[in-house]
């Protein structure tokens, strides 16, 4: 057992990213990421024994994660208002000197003005999964994924010129 | 200032996936995260669910299986001046006893239904299914409450249509205001009723499932759009 839990967190460990843009993405406070981090980490502990090798980790993972950020997370906090969302992005973004994390600062604050679903799709998008992959996490067909996904495209460029 | 090229999310991929994650975890604090305690809507919805089953349940029973109610029964027949009292109550005897089997084979059948969508829910499916089958789950218990309703209506209908199949056939006169006033307080007792559980359906609905509505039907929207 001990063995176990020790492969699983050294598991999580290498690849915590995934949750943490998960984590990130889908709540508006620190409180709440941390939480939704704790949730997928147990879910995915909880489904580790049928996974063990069954699928691609990334798969299993992205399954895992976004189901609990989109479906079973419960929130501490409440939603902010769009203008009190507005604020705490630009606070964040103000503070990044560097313009890479700028970029990925004004990033999430555009991908978190979008829908849960669309949220999903952009940041497998983002991660370079294959348009498959994404049509299979969230249980859409291929073609629909392709063709949301460069609809998004446009609305996301235009919602950064707007907010940069 | 920043041209719109910059805002390429193609250009941005690499980007993004070279971001420095600053506020990761040690080994030590995801393991001791496994101690912790899950705190998710499923889980939820199960154990309000298991609180419904076991207080309908437990209302059903009580109202088929009172003895109270015989006595009460009697009482209504002594008021109503109705004769032959014993030929009446064997007659509604019957009509208790096959309710009760109807009731226990209802319930029965739900806690299989419910235990077995129960285990449908798979975090690891797409997320679709993963959210239809939670829908699916809270709708078992939904449809259990429904026929528990639609059996105490069914009860009380009986009952009444019974009562005044008597008073016809054994041409006992009593006046209107007594008789409209059982009527009425009977379609009214029901009425409150319906309303009260239809109202509780509405919030509980609108505060657990909603979220997962609005998610699904994005998903439908997605696969409905024209390509």
């Amino acid at each position: 057992m001990e063995n176990k839990q020790k492969a699983f967190s050294k598991l999580i460990k290498d690849n915590q990213g995934l949750i943490i843009k998960v984590s990130r993405l889908y709540t508006h406070s620190l409180e709440d990421q941390e939480d939704l981090f704790q949730e997928i980490v147990l879910q995915l502990w909880k489904s580790y024994d049928s996974f063990q090798g069954n699928s691609k980790i990334s798969t299993w993972m992205y399954r895992v994660a976004l189901n609990t950020a989109i479906t079973l997370f419960r929130k501490k906090t409440r939603q902010p208002q769009t203008d009190e969302l507005q604020d705490f992005h630009s606070k964040d973004f103000l503070e990044d000197n560097d313009e890479k994390q700028q970029q990925i600062s004004l990033l999430y604050k555009v991908i978190k003005l979008l829908p849960d679903v669309e949220r999903a799709i952009v940041m497998m998008y983002l991660d370079d999964e294959p348009y498959k992959e994404i049509a299979e996490t969230l249980g859409i067909t291929e073609v629909n994924a392709r063709v949301k996904m460069n609809r998004l495209k446009k609305i996301l460029k235009e919602l950064m010129i707007k907010h940069a | 200032m920043p041209n719109s090229e910059d805002f390429d999310i193609d250009s941005l991929k690499k980007t993004w996936q070279d971001q420095v994650i600053s506020d990761g975890y040690d080994q030590n604090e995801i393991e001791s995260m496994l101690n912790k305690k899950s705190r998710n809507y499923v889980k939820y919805i199960l154990w309000i669910s298991i609180a419904e089953f076991v207080i309908f349940g437990l209302i059903n029973f009580l109202a088929l299986f009172s003895t109270d109610f015989q006595t009460d029964f009697t009482s209504i027949l002594n008021k109503l001046q109705i004769r032959n009292q014993n030929e009446v109550e064997f007659s509604l005897d019957r009509i208790y006893y096959w309710m009760k089997i109807f009731s226990l084979i209802i319930t029965g059948v739900f806690v299989v239904i419910f235990y077995l969508n129960y285990k449908k829910i798979n975090v690891e499916s797409n997320l679709k299914k993963f959210i239809t089958h939670i829908i699916h789950f809270k709708k078992t218990v939904n449809l259990f409450i429904f026929s528990n309703i639609f059996l105490l209506i069914l009860f009380i209908a009986s009952f009444t249509s019974f009562i005044v199949f008597t008073i016809k056939k054994q041409n006992i006169h009593i006046d209107n205001p007594t008789f409209w006033g059982l009527i009425t307080g009977v379609i009214f007792s029901l009425l409150i009723c319906i309303i009260l559980i239809l109202l509780y359906y509405k919030l509980a609905y609108g505060i657990l499932l909603k979220r997962l509505s609005v998610n699904l039907k994005q998903l439908e929207k997605i696969d409905s759009e024209k390509i």
